[in-house]
């Protein structure tokens, strides 16, 4: 089985001497192409710290990334967005459209931020799976929030990544609309082979997942 | 569709911050304007300085050559490297009591000499017969002929110095153009053959044993050489003479194309380049905090713009578009203003010179240009901080407070006061910033105010007055023909008039004849000691000829002396002790005869004058007299032209003068006439006294040349009050800037904390107490700035000014008068921007302020 990510001993401090947090104490993990893994784990436990960890938006104090192959500790900041918007599809529990561009021009923004030209028969396919034809010219403030949860997610699967990192995507949503959120993605994700890896309280929806990994202070817990 | 993300979010942005846009684009207007209105300053000060100098020069061309035949003007003009070549002829200079003090030059010149020397008729045109004459407005108004073609024109001249008789000649007037003041003589155009007809007389009347050398006049042939360009034009005049064999030949560059010139037109415009330096400043402070602020107030949305993928640069391109469009709007505006300011101020800035504003695209281009570098200098940290921002930024979204008050116990009220304080802590930074601001414009008014105030009218004057009125022969400045000792200006008629004027309070006449004295050994030792090596090398720097008059006048222990002969206030006034150098002066001894005043120049103090010594005799013309005392050098009594005609190189001699009694003057020389006569009437009767000169001067068809205090204040006007002006407006709009400033800091780190207000809210605090912690924070903030202004300025003003008037006209005061009126205003605003935002908070209900995002 192919493995699209890589960590190792990965971990995460703040503060110093008796104020010293350690959000994640050495994790070790291995995420196999094309499966839907989730995680959980109690409040502060460090889920959002593993996440943001192995999307590159936050940099471990000591361990490694690799996604795909590819050391993230090995590129500068510049290069690690590009390759975020490139590889990497997130979706943020607070949605993070902007709120100037409309509901179309949010979802192509990382494509065209890489220069790159949307493929448009795609995206469209992407709207019209997650019910957006008729809101793609409206702003993200007039929209529900399983609509601009909608929104958030054809926005991460329009870049085709090959891997979706997603912070509970559902936890500002009513228990219906998250399951066909959850749905939703699971759908997408395995019609265009990506992998997902998403933090979630919901038992429910981690039951869904093919594995569930389980985070207790800062370590994997078995 | 062509989506451009940078440039779309951009466009929205824009259109979001209307807020943040009116003060930023009103701070890149105001700092616009201020460099708008100084490049047209010194733009037009430099044009103006350049048009001036070919004015007082009298022509526009490169080279000029006062000595050359017909024949050789031809060869130069041939010479491919010369673009024009003006020629001219002189006649004769024209005479008459009604030129009188005005040099008119009577001669033939071609069309282009005539257009180069800003003499060209503007109407009618260039003689072509014998009668015909073209004039310039200044010589027909002397002649009170009226501004037509073809009026009666006649001219009184001489062709040669020593002529007695002045010849007269009929002219019908055929052109005539726009005389020009600044302009060392007026021309008088006539036909060729009429010039060649005065030259052959002047000869004849040579042949007849007449010295011809320094006399003659009519014949001078002249010209003028336009080159292709204003480089190199020696090197090339040169090879122009080499390759027609003109070797040689005398020639002067024009000094309007003088290197020199922009050297000088560098150096008055030293104030407007500081003031550029000062406006950068001022603009930098507050576009800088405009961007800081505004990217403080959205950092989260640039971190979420980051962890969608934009990458720095992304980033950084996006603040320097927002800044690119704040400037597509505030600089064409502040251009228009500031050229509209320009226009306004310029005509008071070159009041009394040649005056017109300046339309150089340099303006433009020079305006854009700096104010574009501001606006993107002060982007630079703003833009750096947004590319910077991490990721995780974005995330914080859950509602910790950022930033930290200090800890420390509180209670009741004082927990108000240091909540606010810590606010200003909050953002360093920010308040660093406003505050430099805001020191800097008020600093620089108060420094503008107490550098004007230091100015002192009375000094200015005394140096350049006696009296209220001042009347003087009319050849007493004519340095072409020297001073006629027999002029009948200041006439019994006019004497009779002035004593009968009502409030006269005293009259003093001043008289002067020239003669030669011996130098005894202790004179000389004198004014060797006082002429120290320092002294001759900084005389020779302007005048090579003083220091060599000084050693022909000790080696034949000559010199040349003008005695004055002075009375009534003349005396009273010059006899002061702020001019005495040396002895006392005792008015009733000194009036009876025997005694002399000697006219040194000032040295430094304790130092022994160059002249005779007190108490010793000095003998004029077989008369004995004793040294009372010595005056120093001034200039109402002693300015004016030597007797002899400049052209005699009288001027090159070493001289030492005197002062007598005006009655032991007119006995020794009683054929002199006046040569100034002084007085002054109560404040109340100036007009009377205006009213009477100018009547006694139509009266009698002169131009009387009347020096009133009057119109020294006039001139003081023109001369220091617009470059005051030119200050008071910088400083003024700087602490406009510096107030903007202010106001946006405090409304925006208001509106940034709406929803840290609603919170403190939500667990009890009123809304009273919120109002108060805003007030509290507006006038926390004011005084500090106050308190550094104050310092800042005592310090500027007290030093720094007290520094730079020393040695005027000037009586320094310690003021700080606008920054005093500036503190309530600023206390007035510190009060009312807080409440007006409070209020503005109060329209959104607590709820929906917490609910609001960031």
């Amino acid at each position: 089985m192919e493995i699209i990510v890589k960590a190792e001993g990965l971990k995460k401090y703040y503060g110093k001497g008796e104020a010293l947090v350690k959000a994640l104490d050495g994790v070790d993990l291995e995420i196999e192409r094309g499966k839907f893994t989730a995680i959980v784990g109690t409040s502060g436990s460090g889920k959002s710290t593993l996440l943001n960890m192995l999307g590159g938006l936050d940099v471990p104090s000591e361990g490694s990334v690799q996604i795909g192959g590819c050391e993230l500790a090995h590129l500068n900041s510049e290069q690690a967005t590009i390759f975020r918007r490139k590889q990497i599809g997130f979706i943020f529990q607070n949605y993070n459209l902007i709120p100037v561009l409309t509901v179309w021009e949010n979802i192509i923004f990382p494509i065209t931020l890489d220069g790159r030209k949307p493929d448009k028969k795609f995206i469209m396919e992407i709207v019209r799976f997650l019910g957006l034809e008729s809101k793609l010219d409206t702003l993200p403030n007039n929209l529900s929030g399983g609509q601009q949860q909608r929104v958030a997610i054809a926005r991460a699967l329009a870049s085709k990544p090959s891997l979706i990192l997603a912070d509970e995507p559902t936890g500002n949503l009513d228990s219906r609309t998250s399951e066909d959120v959850v749905g939703l993605l699971k759908v997408t994700s395995s019609q265009f082979r990506q992998s997902i890896v998403m933090i979630t309280h919901n038992p429910e929806i981690a039951a869904q997942a093919d594995r569930i990994i389980r985070i207790e202070d800062g370590k994997i817990a078995m | 569709m062509n989506f451009r993300p940078i440039m779309v979010l951009n466009k929205r942005l824009f259109r979001q911050n209307r807020g943040r846009n009116l003060t930023a684009i009103t701070a890149i207007m105001l700092t616009t304007l201020l460099f708008t209105t100084l490049f047209v300053l010194s733009q037009s000060m430099r044009e103006n300085l350049i048009e001036m100098t070919f004015r007082q020069t009298g022509y526009d061309a490169q080279i000029s050559i006062k000595n050359i035949t017909a024949k050789d003007a031809e060869k130069i003009a041939a010479h491919p490297d010369a673009a024009k070549v003006g020629q001219s002829m002189v006649a004769g200079l024209g005479m008459g009591d009604a030129l009188s003090g005005r040099q008119v030059e009577i001669r033939w010149a071609d069309e282009n000499y005539a257009v180069h020397s800003f003499a060209g008729p503007t109407t009618g045109n260039m003689p072509k017969t014998r009668q015909e004459i073209a004039l310039d407005t200044i010589v027909l108004d002397r002649l009170g002929i009226p501004h037509e073609l073809g009026q009666k024109v006649t001219l009184e001249w001489i062709a040669d110095f020593t002529e007695d008789q002045n010849r007269v000649s009929e002219f019908t007037l055929c052109g005539f153009w726009e005389g020009n003041e600044s302009s060392y003589a007026s021309f008088a155009w006539v036909d060729k053959e009429f010039a060649r007809k005065a030259a052959e007389d002047a000869v004849s009347d040579t042949a007849a044993g007449k010295d011809p050398a320094s006399s003659k006049i009519a014949g001078q042939y002249m010209a003028q050489v336009t080159l292709f360009d204003d480089k190199n034009m020696e090197a090339v005049m040169d090879h122009i003479l080499e390759d027609t064999g003109l070797t040689g030949l005398e020639y002067s560059v024009n000094l309007a194309y003088d290197p020199e010139m922009n050297r000088m037109a560098a150096q008055e415009n030293m104030p407007v380049y500081l003031g550029m330096v000062l406006v950068f400043a001022a603009g930098f402070l507050i576009i800088y905090n405009i961007f800081q602020i505004s990217v403080t107030t959205d950092i989260q949305f640039y971190g979420k713009l980051k962890t969608l993928g934009t990458t720095a640069r992304q980033l950084r391109k996006l603040i320097y578009c927002q800044a690119g469009m704040l400037c597509l709007a505030g600089i064409p505006a502040g251009i228009l203003l500031g050229c509209l300011l320009g226009a306004v101020l310029v005509p008071v800035f070159l009041q009394g010179r040649f005056s017109s504003v300046s339309t150089s695209p340099v303006i433009y281009i020079g305006s854009t240009l700096f104010a574009a570098a501001t606006v993107l200098i002060s982007c630079m940290r703003p833009a750096r901080m947004a590319g910077r921002v991490s990721p995780m930024e974005a995330l914080r979204y859950n509602d910790v407070l950022r930033g930290t008050y200090s800890t420390g116990k509180r209670s009741g009220n004082a927990g108000l006061c240091a909540l606010a304080w810590s606010a200003l802590g909050r953002n360093k930074k920010r308040t660093v910033t406003v505050i430099c601001s805001l020191t800097l414009g008020l600093t620089l008014m108060s420094a503008y105010y107490a550098k004007n105030a230091a100015f002192d009218m009375e000094k200015y004057l005394s140096g350049l007055t006696l009296s209220d009125y001042q009347i003087d022969d009319a050849t007493s400045e004519d340095y072409i023909r020297g001073y006629n000792p027999h002029g009948d200006t200041l006439g019994d008629t006019l004497r009779e008039r002035v004593k009968s004027l009502e409030g006269l309070e005293g009259v003093g006449y001043l008289y002067s004849h020239e003669t030669e004295i011996s130098l005894d050994e202790r004179t000389i030792s004198n004014i060797r000691g006082f002429y120290t090596e320092e002294k001759l090398n900084f005389w020779s720097s302007y005048d090579p000829n003083g220091p060599k008059s000084l050693l022909e006048a000790i080696t034949q222990e000559k010199a040349a002396s003008v005695v004055y002969g002075a009375d009534g206030i003349v005396l009273d006034a010059y006899c002061d002790r702020e001019h005495l150098l040396d002895g006392s002066y005792d008015a009733a001894r000194f009036a009876d005869g025997g005694y002399i005043l000697a006219i040194a120049s000032a040295g430094e103090e304790g130092e022994k004058p160059g002249t005779v010594s007190v108490g010793e005799k000095i003998i004029i013309e077989d008369h004995a007299y004793t040294v009372m005392a010595v005056l120093d050098n001034w200039n109402p009594v002693t300015e004016g032209a030597l007797e002899e005609a400049a052209v005699s190189g009288a001027d090159s001699r070493f001289y030492l003068n005197f002062i007598l009694p005006a009655e032991v003057f007119r006995e020794n020389w009683q054929e002199n006439t006046p040569r100034k006569l002084f007085f002054n009437v109560e404040d109340a009767h100036i007009d009377a006294a205006e009213k009477m000169l100018d009547a006694y001067g139509s009266e009698n068809g002169i131009s009387l040349s009347v020096t009133s205090r009057a119109s020294m204040m006039g001139q003081y006007e023109r001369e220091y009050r617009a470059s005051a002006v030119m200050g008071n407006v910088t400083s003024f709009v700087i602490a406009l800037v510096g107030v903007l400033n202010f106001v946006n800091s405090m409304v925006t780190s208001i509106v940034s904390r709406k929803k840290e207000f609603a919170m403190m809210q939500s667990v009890g605090m009123t809304k009273k107490q919120l109002c108060e912690l805003l007030v509290r924070e507006g006038l926390d903030y004011a005084f500090i700035t106050l308190l550094i202004t104050y310092a800042v300025s005592a310090l500027a003003v007290g030093v720094g000014v007290r520094a730079m008037v020393e040695g005027g006209f000037t009586t320094f005061r310690f003021t700080l008068l606008p920054l005093i009126i500036c503190t309530p205003v600023l206390l007035l605003f510190s009060i009312l921007v807080p409440y007006c935002c409070f209020r503005n908070i109060e329209k959104d209900t607590l709820v929906d302020r917490l609910r609001m995002e960031g």
